[in-house]
């Protein structure tokens, strides 16, 4: 190579369900593309080490730490945060079923246990106690509410699969 | 927020053109994983960072029935190793220990190659690819080399790679009969991973993440003296997860319990 490599690129992603084109600097992560370029604060920061899970979005449908995941990786992508999950008023299932477990209490690690739950019932829409766990075990609660979040998840699983068996599928 | 410095981008999916670009400035990158956080700490300062996920060369698994072989590219990350259903089929061990490492997040992001490369000593990959006598191909803009993965992990965080060179896959036999792995892990990385292939007349015992190194040895079946001094040579890492005492009695309570002889 003998000119320098470029410090900005173009990304053309879908945002939650929005087309998006910009010119990004390599050096931005997904999480500060989402939360001071297209104003997705849901989406939170804490650690910046892949360990705490707050930072959690979908990018075609697999979990990423958007804290540490470069916003140039997004060309072509899709990206779900915790502010595509709503149809309208219509909450998701996942956020429903957390509401009514109250699986919540400070609400920080909330979107992050949400999209996560969403990703695992996606892959795995049969998820029991033990993939459950596997899934979730990356995400930290420092109120320690887990056990309500676990029990949110089963009730989530088990509304989507009785979801899906009214839609004959 | 911690904010990264200036950073460049070479994105090609062209293998050759990536080769001609890599070397101390331009760092091959393509989890992140690993790279961003030791660049947000400015523990690593490229230039700029080579994206590998775009070369095919690098994304495969191909898996070959009549050597008995699975070749991995270094850009397969642990989802799509651990998936793969002729990974499943021909390396249980290998899929299951995949499906484990870090957390989902980790596991759709981070690579095979990755995890090698970088040598956090705490892996489970090394531990179980020594095991299995996988062996990696690494290339650079001069030619293409192999090695096996006791060449390429040298060290805690140190590889034989030179900054020309890029791990390219990594080339697996088939999983033996009598293979396991089991792991010591509180929290996202292991205190303690063993491997072992157990046959009627021979003990293979490979040590991973409590140690700088994976490191393994061949013992005859029954070899109580020959494990217990495996055990006694190797030295344990004294960190955040416990002090060497502590971790050279889990691996002997483990040993005793699956061989059957204390070492």
């Amino acid at each position: 190579m003998t000119s320098p490599a470029a410090t900005s690129t173009v990304i053309r992603a879908r945002v939650n369900g929005r087309d998006v084109e910009m010119l990004v600097p390599v050096r931005l992560t997904v999480a500060d593309l989402l939360r001071e370029r297209l104003g997705l604060t849901g989406t939170k920061v804490s650690c910046e080490m892949q360990v705490c899970g707050a930072c959690t979005v979908l990018m075609d449908g697999d979990p990423i730490s958007s804290c540490t995941a470069l916003a140039c990786d997004l060309d072509g992508a899709e990206v779900l945060t915790v502010e595509g999950l709503a149809r309208g008023r219509d909450l998701h299932p996942v956020q429903e079923a957390f509401m009514a477990a109250n699986a919540l209490q400070c609400g920080f690690c909330t979107p992050g246990f949400i999209m996560m739950a969403v990703a695992l019932l996606d892959a795995c829409p049969d998820a029991g106690p033990e993939e459950i766990r596997e899934w979730m075990d990356g995400n930290l609660c420092r109120c320690t509410g887990y056990a309500p979040i676990e029990t949110a998840v089963t009730l989530a699983a088990s509304r989507l699969a009785a979801a899906a068996v009214e839609d004959g599928q | 927020m911690a904010v990264l410095p200036e950073l460049g981008l070479v994105r090609s999916g062209d293998l050759d053109e990536v080769l001609a670009t890599v070397d101390s400035d331009h760092a091959p990158y393509a989890g992140g994983t690993e790279l961003v956080p030791a660049m947000g700490l400015g523990l690593r300062r490229p230039e700029a960072i080579v994206d590998l996920k775009r070369v095919e060369a690098l994304q495969g698994i191909v898996v070959d029935a009549e050597f008995g072989t699975a070749t991995i590219g270094a850009a397969v990350t642990h989802r799509r190793l651990s998936d793969h259903p002729a990974v499943r089929e021909h390396l249980p061990t290998l899929a299951a220990a995949a499906s484990r490492v870090g957390n989902a997040r980790v596991r759709s992001t981070g690579t095979v190659g990755g995890n090698l490369c970088f040598a956090e000593p705490r892996s489970d990959l090394g531990c179980v690819l020594l095991a299995l006598g996988a062996t990696a191909e690494v290339r650079s803009a001069e030619g293409t080399r192999t090695t096996s993965i006791d060449e390429l992990i040298v060290g805690a965080f140190e590889t034989s790679l030179t900054e020309n060179e890029i791990l390219a896959s990594v080339t697996v036999p088939f999983e033996p009969p009598g293979m396991s792995y089991w792991k010591l892990q509180s929290y996202e990385r292991p205190t303690l991973g063993v491997a072992l292939v157990v046959t009627e007349d021979q003990w293979q015992v490979t040590v991973g993440a409590a140690t700088e190194r994976p490191t393994r040895a061949v013992l005859a079946a029954g070899d109580a003296a020959g494990l217990a001094a495996f055990v006694d040579r190797l030295e344990f890492s004294d960190d955040m997860t416990g002090p060497p005492d502590y971790k050279r009695s889990v691996l002997r309570a483990h040993l005793g319990r699956t061989l059957g002889a204390a070492p």
